[in-house]
């Protein structure tokens, strides 16, 4: 063999030193990038320190060799043998500082390690406090379904109650210890006559009439603590005062003190009224029952009286004494026949007609009857009669007679003040399916005290022989016996213009027939 | 980071003044011909210990991204060429000049006949680059992937 060509040796030389400097420096720059990326990072460090010694070492050495390679194949030996120890004595220097540099490696891995370890529990922390967080979420959650559903529970519940107070129809208020009322319905002042937006402050002082109905209210409430029933006088805003039902119940807080009452009111007043109207006329049936017995024994004696006065008058002529007086007793025992047929008119029950009628009809009759008279006094009369009014079912001739009645009062009211105006009008009251008849006169009027009585038989404010007192009460059989009603205004309020007006007005309010098709009898 | 500025501080020192005082770093010892490789031989030594060590913590850490493998490839790389140098300077310590025959320019240059164990050993050495360049090669990319993986962990 002649011998080894050193020429691959010096070209991979050559080539690997070129190599080496370039992936040294490749490397350092993304040790700088790691580092900067990083700059806690005691892992990167340690890379780009090692990086920089390596990449100094390879330019030492690369460079070395390139020059060895470079000086050799010029020739200049000479010059290398003296850059020779330089070169070797600086590889020798890198090499033990890269060592250097790895050795201490460990400082930076121990570095490295504690921010893995924190890091890693400080994700497993951020993983469990996240879980937490989640449930109590959840839990939140749930929660606030729970209190929604608790809030539209108990806002249903207070609604409910709320709508109770605000939409009862009774009076409902709260007071206090004070007895000031705290809270009062819209009822309640209403029923007061109080403004609803905006009422002035309230004491029980205020609203009971009677001071004696309060102490009975305190005494009861604080023996048992509540009161039931309790009918007591309320004073209103304008002074009036209505009847009423008033309960109650002591309010005490948690330490048993009593703070208050809450109380219902009901307003009596119609019912009040509506008792004394069924005493009234349970009153006038058993007068009428009284005054028909009375009437029928009368009568027999009176129809005896009047035949035998009838018999003397035979006997004695006229023109004489004793013809006079018989003459008188004729007539009186005549009225006392009059007065008893109407007693017990008013009283039977006669079994009265029921046929389709039209009130038109009934007051053209009477008025056509009474007109003369009427204008003899200077009464001036005003039909209103509606044209399409309801027929009614009942007996005419009866109604007559009530009519009849209702123009003498009116007739007599107007009388001493030497005349005056007479209204008669007719109409249906179209949301009950009713007819109204109407007689209004602008006569003296009847006086409040008497306007309870002029209902009760033989009662009359006028002269005896004048009126017996049994016009209206008749009047009052036969429209009740018609299912209707007769309703008093005096002195007269105008529908329309509101003006009050001195006089009487009677309505005389009755059922219209129920079908509309049955002929009306001429 | 400051324990190896301050290595690296220091090791700057010494070199700058050896670079300049190269004279004055003999001047206190007299240093005969073979320490130079001697020391140079025990860097050697001490480089490829610190690559082991490096290699055997780099396991030890078990770190997950893939560059730490190549790292530890660098490592059996430089430990590869370590030994390979070091055996060159070794072997070159029993070659005389006269082994060596340049005909015509340096390119031209063999080693003479008859080729024994060690000239064998000698020739093969001197191609340390087939480790060193791998391994360079894996230092690269090494940080490299270091770097993307750091990238990409930053965007999750
Ligand atoms: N239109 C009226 N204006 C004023 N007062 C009236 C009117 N109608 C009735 N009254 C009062 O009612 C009382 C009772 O009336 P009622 O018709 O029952 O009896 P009367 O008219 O007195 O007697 P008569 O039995 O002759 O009708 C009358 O005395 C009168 O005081
Ligand atoms: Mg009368």
């Amino acid at each position: 063999m002649n011998g080894l060509p050193m020429y691959p040796a010096y070209f991979t030389d050559m080539a690997g030193s070129l190599l080496i400097i370039v992936f040294s420096f490749l490397s350092l720059r993304y040790a700088y990038l790691l580092t900067k990326k990083q700059p806690d990072n005691f892992l990167w460090g340690f890379l780009f320190y090692f990086c920089a010694t390596l990449a100094v070492f390879a330019i030492s050495r690369a460079m070395g060799h390139l020059v060895k390679q470079v000086l050799f194949i010029n020739g200049n030996n000479e010059q290398w043998r003296i850059v020779a120890p330089f070169s070797g004595g600086f590889n020798t220097l890198l090499m033990t500082s890269l060592a250097a540099v790895t050795i201490y490696y460990h400082k930076g891995i121990e570095g490295y390690r504690a921010i893995e370890t924190k890091a890693r529990s400080l994700k497993t922390a951020n993983k469990k406090l996240k879980r937490t967080a989640t449930q109590l979420y959840e839990m939140n959650l749930h929660l606030e379904e729970m209190v929604e559903d608790r809030t539209r529970e108990l806002s249903a519940s207070e609604k409910k109650f709320r709508n109770f107070f605000i939409n009862s129809k009774d009076m409902v208020y709260f007071c206090d210890a004070e007895d000031r009322l705290v809270k009062i319905n819209a009822s309640g002042l209403k029923m007061l006559g109080y403004p609803i937006s905006d009422p002035p402050p309230l004491t029980l002082h205020d609203i009971f009439h009677n001071e004696d109905d309060l102490d009975k209210y305190f005494e009861e409430i604080i023996a048992n603590h509540f009161i039931k029933d309790l009918e007591v006088e309320f004073a209103m805003a304008d002074g009036t005062i209505i009847n009423i039902l008033l309960s109650a119940t002591a309010v005490y807080n948690d330490i048993g003190k009593f703070i208050g009452c809450e109380a219902i009111a009901k307003d009596l007043t119609r019912v009040k009224t509506m008792m004394s109207q069924l005493a009234s006329s349970e009153k006038m049936a058993s007068v009428g029952q009284m005054a028909a017995g009375v009437a029928h024994e009368i009568n027999t004696p009176l129809g005896v009286i009047l035949g035998y006065s009838q018999l003397l008058m035979d006997d004695f002529p006229p023109k004489t004494e004793e013809g006079q007086s018989l003459k008188v007793i004729e007539r009186q025992t005549k009225t006392c026949r009059k007065i008893v047929a109407d007693l017990l008119k008013f009283s039977r029950q006669v079994e009265s007609a029921k046929e389709d009628i039209s009130l038109n009809e009934v007051m053209t009759d009477v008025l056509a009857v009474s007109e003369h008279t009427l204008g003899m006094d200077h009464i001036r009369v005003h039909q209103d009669l509606a044209k399409d009014l309801k027929p009614i079912v009942g007996d005419a001739g009866k109604l007559r007679q009530v009519f009849i009645n209702f123009i003498n009062n009116a007739h007599h009211a107007m009388e001493e003040q030497g005349g005056g105006e007479l209204f008669v009008s007719t109409r249906n009251l179209h949301d009950s399916m009713k007819v109204v008849a109407t007689i209004q006169d602008t006569g003296h009027g009847i006086p409040d005290k008497v306007r309870s009585s002029i209902f009760d038989p033989f009662f009359t404010t006028k002269t005896v022989g004048k009126g017996t007192g049994l016009g209206l009460s008749v009047s009052y059989g036969i429209v009740h016996e018609h299912g209707g009603i007769i309703e008093v205004e005096s002195p007269v309020v105008d529908k329309e213009s509101g003006e009050i007006r001195p006089g009487t007005a009677f309505h005389v309010i009755l059922p219209a027939a129920m079908d509309e098709p049955h002929v009306v009898k001429e | 980071m400051t324990p190896f500025m301050k290595i690296n501080k220091i090791l700057c020192l010494l070199l700058s003044v050896l670079i300049v005082y190269p004279g004055q770093a003999w001047a206190f010892q007299s240093h005969a011909a073979p320490e130079g490789i001697y020391v140079h031989q025990l860097a050697h030594i001490f480089f490829m210990a610190a690559l082991c060590y490096l290699f055997w913590d780099i396991r030890r850490s078990s770190f997950p991204d893939r560059g730490w493998r190549f790292l530890q490839m660098f490592c059996v790389f430089m430990v590869l060429w370590n030994i390979v140098t070091f055996t060159g300077h070794l072997v070159g310590g029993f070659i005389d000049k006269g082994t060596f025959v340049t005909e015509s320019g340096y390119f031209s240059t063999k080693i003479a006949g008859p080729i024994n164990m060690t000239k064998m050993i000698y020739y093969f050495a001197k191609l340390d680059h087939i480790f060193s360049v791998p391994a360079l090669f894996c230092l690269y990319l090494c940080l490299r992937s270091l770097y993307k993986a750091s990238c990409k962990e930053e965007k999750a």
